[in-house]
């Protein structure tokens, strides 16, 4: 029954899904297409979602006497259709607002502070290196004094390298969409595996610029110029783990993908992600169709 | 940059910092609307009356704080430049971060340990060593 293995398939890659796939490991070497993979998990468990209920349909105006017998599994399917659609609205907007706001006031800020550098560029009077985007249609590259003193100009330019690919690549939108469909799952079931590894693999796409510019070891001496600098007294809220950047130097040189040459696997993760987008669509279509399994 | 009024409105409000910060050892009392303007506004070619609008705005977004002195009031910043940007990188960009965590794109580094930071000295070693060999390899 169609209804039924859509509400299975959302709930698949709604769950051990993502939590498998984060222990792929080996797919950060392929960042493109492992993250349009990730995408097309969070795409297709959205759609199957959203069509649990819809699928019924056809089959509900065709026999209404089974509906003595299959309650339940319409039943499921509209509350999971229903909640997923109430949800994801509620998510999008708050996610949205709440974060265009804390951006504008954060740019106001740095505006009003920092000196600015040639462009996009400001820089702040702080000793800790740090270096991050603010993304839209007013966008920073903001870094520290901390940061330029403590890096070689050509180590700079990676890091303008890696920031500037964040924003023209506008990964910032990839993660908003991450964290709508995050937050639109309910807590029971929503990992943060899935968003860090995201987090990661967009971070490796943006290492990778900082590559072509300056070099793999340049690149590398950045990061741990960055990890290593003066920190101020007092805990920083948000900073990334020292794990990360390990793992995002040992990631600086690509290689294979399980075993694999990098261009055969990316293939490969991109036509898996066609096959998941498919999957819900397929059987959204199969039902309109009238197909029933004997 | 094009100056659009937003981005005039910036640089004004910038100004009147800049002369807060500056002027606060020699009036730590700060300054009421006509010295800002005397100091900001005249040389800019602003009416008085902009001035009272911007530092007002100001204040309700808690940049700078005020108290009345006789008929007028007297502005301060509410904090030194330093702070404001020690509170600028922490808690806006922990804001920044909040729940919307992941999406903020930061490169902040962890409170790591001695031991943590060892390791991606010797990750980092490790990579020197083999693009060196790597370069000997093809040279």
């Amino acid at each position: 029954m169609l209804v039924l293995a859509l509400v299975a398939l959302a709930l698949l890659l709604a769950w051990p899904v993502p939590r498998a796939l984060a222990r792929v490991t080996t797919v950060r070497r392929g960042p493109r297409a492992a993250l349009v993979l990730w995408q097309s998990t969070a795409v297709a468990a959205v759609l199957a979602a959203l069509f649990a209920a819809p699928a019924a349909v056809p089959w509900l105006i065709g026999s209404a006497p089974r509906l003595r017998d299959s309650w339940p599994v319409l039943a499921v399917a509209a509350l999971l259709t229903g909640i997923v659609t109430v949800r994801l609205l509620v998510s999008g907007d708050r996610v949205g607002r709440n974060l265009r706001s804390v951006r504008r006031r954060h740019r106001e800020l740095v505006d009003l502070l920092a000196t600015q550098g040639d462009g996009h560029t400001r820089v702040l009077e702080h000793t800790t290196p740090t270096a991050y985007c603010l993304p839209g249609v007013r966008r920073r590259v903001v870094l520290t004094q901390g940061t330029i003193d403590r890096l070689s100009p050509d180590e700079l330019d990676a890091v303008m390298a890696h920031e500037r690919a964040h924003l023209a690549a506008r990964h910032d939108l990839v993660m908003e969409f991450f964290t709508v469909v995050h937050e639109a799952v309910p807590g029971f079931v929503r990992s943060s595996t899935a968003l860090r590894e995201v987090h990661l693999l967009i971070e490796v796409l943006a290492d990778r610029a900082a590559v072509r510019r300056a070099g793999v070891v340049t690149t590398a001496r950045a990061i741990v110029g960055m990890a290593d600098g003066p920190k101020p007294a007092g805990a920083m809220a948000i900073r990334e783990s020292t794990a990360a950047a390990k793992a995002r130097i040992e990631l600086l040189e690509g290689g294979r993908v399980a075993g694999l040459p990098a261009p055969v696997a990316s293939t490969l993760m991109y036509a898996a992600s066609i096959v998941l987008v498919a999957a819900p669509l397929t059987l959204l279509v199969l039902a309109f169709a009238g197909f029933s399994p004997a | 940059m094009p100056s659009t009024p937003r981005n005039r409105l910036g640089d004004l409000e910038r100004a009147v910092m800049e002369e807060l910060w500056t002027s606060h050892e020699a009036h730590p009392d700060g300054l009421t609307v006509r010295e800002v303007h005397d100091r900001v506004g005249l040389d800019r070619g602003l009416a008085y009356t902009t001035l009272m609008t911007v530092l007002d705005r100001m204040s309700k977004k808690g940049l700078v704080e005020r108290e009345r002195d006789g008929r007028a009031w007297r502005y301060t910043a509410s904090s030194s430049r330093a702070e404001l940007t020690s509170e600028t990188l922490h808690h806006t960009l922990g804001e920044l971060a909040g729940d919307t965590r992941r999406t903020a794109l930061l490169h902040f580094l962890d409170e790591s340990t001695p031991e943590e930071i060892d390791e991606l000295r010797a990750a980092l070693a490790e990579l020197e060593a083999r693009n060196s060999a790597g370069v000997r390899a093809t040279t």
